[in-house]
């Protein structure tokens, strides 16, 4: 009889619990809309390599404004189109530029560009195991090791370490290749600047996050991989590229920010900013604190080379 | 030599097949062990090392792994030396051969920062309010000041000399904690572990998720599976009901109970395929047109959320409450429910008064079954729903309080992403053996409870019958 | 008053009949919302599957590829140890070890596939590289080491015999394994310097022209068959403790041994049981996501090789779905390859409960005979 009323109970409970989650539906909608000022939602989705720029970012808003919450989102530059597209985001973060195809599928849908907003300065390093002694590696090389259609212009493919080193230093064997994984904007800027947009052999290892490729590549004597600046650590060694004209360059801040260093690049946030109107609240106070001096210390502290200041006031559209 | 031979007769597969179970036993117990060690290890105050190098190079900090050199012989030690803001880097690889001379100096401070990450290092001295103390005296006013609020810290500078010789003044606010754990006695350390471990369960993540702790992630894991188990009890108990008490007994009804197991054997994966189609883009999608057009292209439940997350799961775990509750239903003497139809009771009335009643610990077992199995999947939740960081949670005082359409964070996925998203895995490895242990421990308790449930039910059952 | 009109018949029948309807209403809409799954993946893949599309099919074959080889790789490794274990607990194992092994075995199967896989992906892969001789001795050596203690056995006194019962063997061949599994760490590197120049990567190449990858199939054959084995060896050894004793029991009585009677007489009778353990571990195999993810190379290789990565469906979908704008076609090709696993795991497993029941039955008869 007890146990009766208990089981009771519960389903009377249960079924309340359920009512109140349907009712609670509409409202959660409207209480995001209508907030006190500097507070809301601020969703991003988009580069893996900014993620933990985006978080930094996101820390330091939300000690300034605690009303704010912060939903990131960080599987890959390309599934930041998309997600601007769709309306999924608001703020796509991208380590490469938007192509083409991207902004006109965006323009069509919206009738305006998104706004584009260069952030810092970032670089794609090639990387070897730390105690690895090969001083330095060509262009062309890279994507005879990388690729298989070595559109660059290499005359062989190079698989092991034999091929690419004469004398008998250093490690033998294949040369076991890592490399992100397709959604990265990493893997599409070191294809199209690397591999002059050829298609990567089918072996090479593919990882969920730069840090993976790392990780792995100082773990494996005949490793090497690439990464972005900010992910290097003691455990692997940054090959210093070789141009055509053959003076090797190595990536450091001062070569990456004059661009010496051939392959630097931007970082990119896009916002879906209809013309003439304002950014929601959250989205206006972590802009102004990506384009402050404080977001750019934070910057150096995730890893990546800062802009100067006036660079950074000059994009301001808001 | 007669004897070998009959041992050869009487055959070895019996040991064999011993030792299939030693070895899973093993293995177990290694994963398990690892997890603890690794888990529990992190938090214990390492000893700090003071190296000098034969060319000369002080290098200061925790003796974190050896491995092999390649290509020649000798070991490597990895240092993880902290000050990123003065050296770039927070890790330093030593060959053994080329130290000189290592100490373990009681003066060596570890300071966790708030941007920086850690500083390792000495205390010069500490300003306040124009005063400058120096010495021992330094570190205790340092120890003291700790437990003021962050706003009242502020007024503390202080002076740091890094091992090699290079000062910086640090503001005691943007300090975190600091200690010195060659000085510390074992007692201390006792304390600033069990410490460690309530910040990492009580606390936020930090630094792109390579510090601090996991509250978030439980919370959000726990919250995701009570949803889940709201909507799936009662839905999975009314399919069991139906199949065992209601639905004619047929072939029929036979295919599809054969068809509801199965559906227990599909990969999780598939579920969430279908969470992000159907829930995400269909249901999800048509809600935002109807009630939140003005928020669009914000989409409101047209992206991934809690509610589409517990939803895919309860319908993952469906089959498992449904299976448990059947089995429990099927242990109930016919007698039972003969009896009370006999007596005149409707058979809505047999369902509530006996059926129910009796088959509640197998429904509780089922349910907790699929709340172990909810917790620790990941691959759907990928597809509906988590992010990577959420420091706001779904629950809080603004109204209408539950945010089913937040974003939520989850200790399996924390798990993937620190592990292989973050910006540096060495440093965050021991923070993703502490959550896998965390993870691990939760779902065996859970499925523990199962087990002993389903036990003693079934020695209760045995006793009645 | 009130009370008795609420209690009274037409009302009640009437409130049955209410909440038999809702009952069934609601029972069916569960079954229907369940089975809707295979509906939705039908018919989001339907216009690429009518489209024609070879395109879609031809990068799909190097997923199913790997699929497959992770599959077999992991039941490689977990199909003997589990089914062994089903044997020795159901045959030779004390019945107060047996109620503490056979849940704790089971609880192997609740560990999370992303610890597993992160364990296998950072800590164990690195490691088997640089021990890449010493894990392939290990694998043969252990077997041999538990065969080797067992010949000890039958050598040594009665005293010894009967402290170390083979009823307790799991037990205490636990210390015995990890001494075997020291010895073989120590002696493996003297074996390799000796037999094979020190570097047995280098000869796998000349000899073979294998290569080897950090993350490969080994790898996530050893983590994958780690998270089978329980699913295997519970269902297994069901089956196998479900054979009448009375078969068992005549075996005996006519002079075999238990192993004998094991091997001649529970195993034809219950292998349609085994089957059925083997296909749901397969089935598990399969559709593992998060293992694969994290311990493959994620390389869409058509290879055969034991070191070489594999990509799988599963994981496939896991990194590229959240990508795909829906309705697109890789959006398609990637619900195509959760219809595959769908109604691959679902077929194997009605196969599995199929024969599962069949023999139920069928045991029912022999037991009911007898």
């Amino acid at each position: 009889m007890n146990s009766n009323g208990f089981a009771l109970r519960i389903k009377y409970r249960t079924a309340l619990g359920l009512l109140w989650l349907f009712c609670s539906l509409p409202l959660t909608g409207w209480a995001q809309t209508s907030g006190p000022s500097a507070s809301g939602t601020l969703g991003s989705v988009g580069s893996d390599t900014m993620a933990g720029l985006m978080l930094r970012w996101g820390e330091a808003l939300t000690t300034r404004h605690p009303d704010i919450s912060l939903q990131f989102q960080a599987s890959g530059s390309a599934s930041a189109p998309p997600a601007l597209l769709a309306g999924t985001t608001r703020i796509g973060p991208m380590s490469r530029r938007m192509t083409d195809e991207e902004r006109n599928a965006f323009v069509e849908r919206y009738g305006y560009p998104p706004l584009e907003l260069r952030v810092a300065r970032d670089a794609l390093v090639v990387i070897v195991h730390r105690h690895n002694p090969l001083p330095a590696i060509s262009l062309k090389d890279v994507d005879a090791i990388f690729s298989s259609t070595r559109a660059c212009g290499g005359d062989h493919p190079i698989a092991r370490w034999e091929t690419l080193v004469e004398d008998d230093t250093g490690p033998r064997g294949r040369i076991a290749l890592h490399s992100r994984n397709m959604a990265s904007g990493t893997y599409g800027l070191f294809r199209q600047r690397m591999l002059c947009d050829g298609e990567f052999r089918p072996d090479v290892s593919k990882h969920m996050g730069a840090s993976a490729v790392v990780a792995a590549v100082g773990e494996s004597y005949a490793a090497m991989g690439y990464s972005g600046y900010n992910h290097l650590t003691p455990s692997v060694r940054a090959l210093p590229l070789s141009t055509q004209q053959g003076n090797a360059v190595m990536p450091s801040e001062t070569t990456i920010q004059n661009g010496d260093y051939p392959l630097s690049r931007y970082l990119y946030v896009y916002i879906n900013l209809p013309p003439g109107e304002t950014l929601p609240a959250a989205e206006q106070a972590f802009l102004n604190m990506v384009i402050s001096a404080e977001g750019q210390q934070i910057t150096r502290a995730a890893g990546f080379v800062p802009l100067p200041l006036s660079t950074l006031e000059a994009q301001r559209t808001w | 030599m007669k004897r070998l031979k009959s041992a050869l007769r009487q055959g070895v597969w019996p040991w064999l097949c011993a030792g299939s179970v030693a070895l899973s036993l093993l293995m177990l117990g290694a994963l398990l062990a690892l997890l603890l060690t690794r888990g529990l290890g992190h938090f214990w105050p390492a000893t700090l090392d003071e190296v000098t190098l034969a060319n000369g190079d002080i290098v200061a900090g925790e003796a974190v792994r050896e491995l092999p050199l390649p290509d020649q012989a000798g070991n490597e030690r990895l240092y993880f030396i902290g000050n990123r803001d003065i050296d770039d880097v927070r890790w330093r690889w030593v060959a053994l051969d080329s130290i000189a001379q290592r100490t373990q100096p009681a003066t060596l401070l570890r300071l966790e920062r708030r941007t920086w990450g850690d500083f390792i290092g000495y205390l010069e001295a500490v300003d306040v309010n124009g005063q400058r103390i120096t010495g021992q005296d330094a570190w205790q006013q340092v120890k003291q000041a700790l437990r003021l609020p962050t706003l009242q810290r502020a007024q503390y500078q202080l002076t740091l000399r890094t091992p090699q010789g290079q000062t910086l003044r640090q503001s005691l606010a943007t300090v975190l904690s600091a200690e010195a754990p060659n000085a510390m006695s074992v007692g201390q350390k006792v304390q600033t572990w069990g410490n460690g471990i309530w910040q990492f369960l009580s606390q936020g993540p930090r630094a792109a998720n390579t510090q601090g702790g996991v509250w978030p992630a439980i919370f959000g894991t726990m919250l995701m599976v009570i949803l889940m188990s709201v909507m799936v009890t009662p839905f999975g108990v009314l399919a069991a009901i139906y199949l065992n008490e209601i639905a004619h007994q047929g072939p029929l009804t036979r295919l599809v109970r054969i068809g509801v197991h199965n559906l227990a054997g599909v990969p999780s994966i598939v579920y969430g395929v279908f969470g992000l189609g159907v829930f995400v883009y269909g249901i999800g999608g048509s809600l935002d047109e109807w009630f939140f057009d003005e928020a669009l292209p914000s989409p409101t439940f047209g992206t991934g959320g809690l509610l589409w997350a517990s939803l895919t799961l309860a319908l993952l775990t469906l089959p498992v409450v449904i299976v448990a509750t059947e089995e429990g239903l099927a242990r109930i003497p016919e007698a039972q429910r003969e009896g009370a139809v006999a007596l005149g009771a409707t058979r809505l009335e047999m369902i509530t008064r006996v059926v129910l009643p009796m088959t509640m610990p197998a429904m509780l077992t089922g349910v907790i079954l699929a709340v172990a199995r909810a917790a620790g999947e990941v691959a759907p939740l990928m597809l509906v729903g988590v992010a990577k960081l959420a420091p706001q949670m779904p629950l809080d005082g603004e109204f209408p309080y539950l945010h089913l359409e937040r974003k939520f964070m989850h200790l399996g996925y924390h798990l993937f992403d620190t592990a292989f998203h973050g910006e540096d895995v060495q440093a965050a490895i021991p923070l993703v053996y502490a959550t896998a242990l965390l993870l691990v421990l939760l779902v065996l308790v859970l499925n523990l409870t199962a087990i002993l449930l389903r036990h003693h039910l079934r020695r209760q059952r045995g006793s009645e019958c | 008053m009130t009370r008795n009109r609420l209690t009274s018949q037409p009302f009640r029948h009437l409130q049955d009949r209410i909440a038999t309807g809702l009952i069934t209403a609601g029972g069916m809409g569960v079954l229907l919302a369940v089975l809707g799954i295979g509906v939705f993946l039908v018919w989001e893949a339907m216009p690429l599957l009518l489209s024609g599309n070879t395109n879609a099919l031809t990068r799909l074959s190097p997923l199913a590829w790997g699929t497959l080889k992770a599959a077999l790789m992991a039941l490689l490794f977990a199909l003997p140890l589990a089914l062994g274990a089903a044997f020795y607990s159901g045959f030779f194992m004390s019945r107060q070890l047996h109620s503490r092994i056979k849940p704790t075995l089971e609880m192997m199967e609740a560990i999370p596939g992303v610890v597993i896989g992160f364990i296998a992906g950072l800590i164990f892969a690195p490691w088997v590289e640089r021990h890449l001789a010493s894990t392939l001795v290990l694998l043969i050596w252990l077997p041999l080491s538990m065969g080797l203690a067992g010949l000890l056995w039958h050598l040594a006194s009665r005293r010894w015999q009967r402290r170390l019962p083979l009823s307790w063997a799991a037990l205490w061949l636990i210390p015995w394994l990890i001494a075997m599994f020291m010895v073989a760490l120590w002696l493996t590197p003297l074996v390799e310097q000796a037999w094979w120049g020190g570097d047995l990567r280098q000869r796998l190449y000349l000899w073979f022209g294998l290569d080897y990858v950090t993350r490969n199939a080994l790898i996530v054959g050893l983590a994958m068959g780690f998270a089978v084995i329980p699913s295997i060896y519970s269902l297994a050894e069901d089956a196998l403790t479900e054979v009448p004793r009375s078969l068992m029991e005549g075996a005996q009585a006519l002079g075999a041994s238990r192993w004998q009677a094991a091997m001649k007489v529970a195993l034809p009778a219950a292998w349609p049981g085994l089957f059925s353990a083997t296909m749901i571990g397969a089935g598990r195999a399969v559709g593992e996501t998060m293992i694969v993810l994290l311990a493959s190379s994620n390389t869409a290789l058509l290879s055969a090789s034991p070191f070489e990565g594999m990509r799988t469906m599963a994981a496939a979908i896991a990194i590229e779905l959240p990508e795909a704008s829906a309705g697109g076609t890789p959006y398609r090709m990637l619900v195509l390859a959760a219809l595959v696993l769908f109604l691959f795991t679902f077929l194997v497993n009605t196969l599995a409960e199929v024969v599962r029941q069949r023999l139920r039955r069928r045991y029912h008869r022999i037991g009911g005979a007898s």
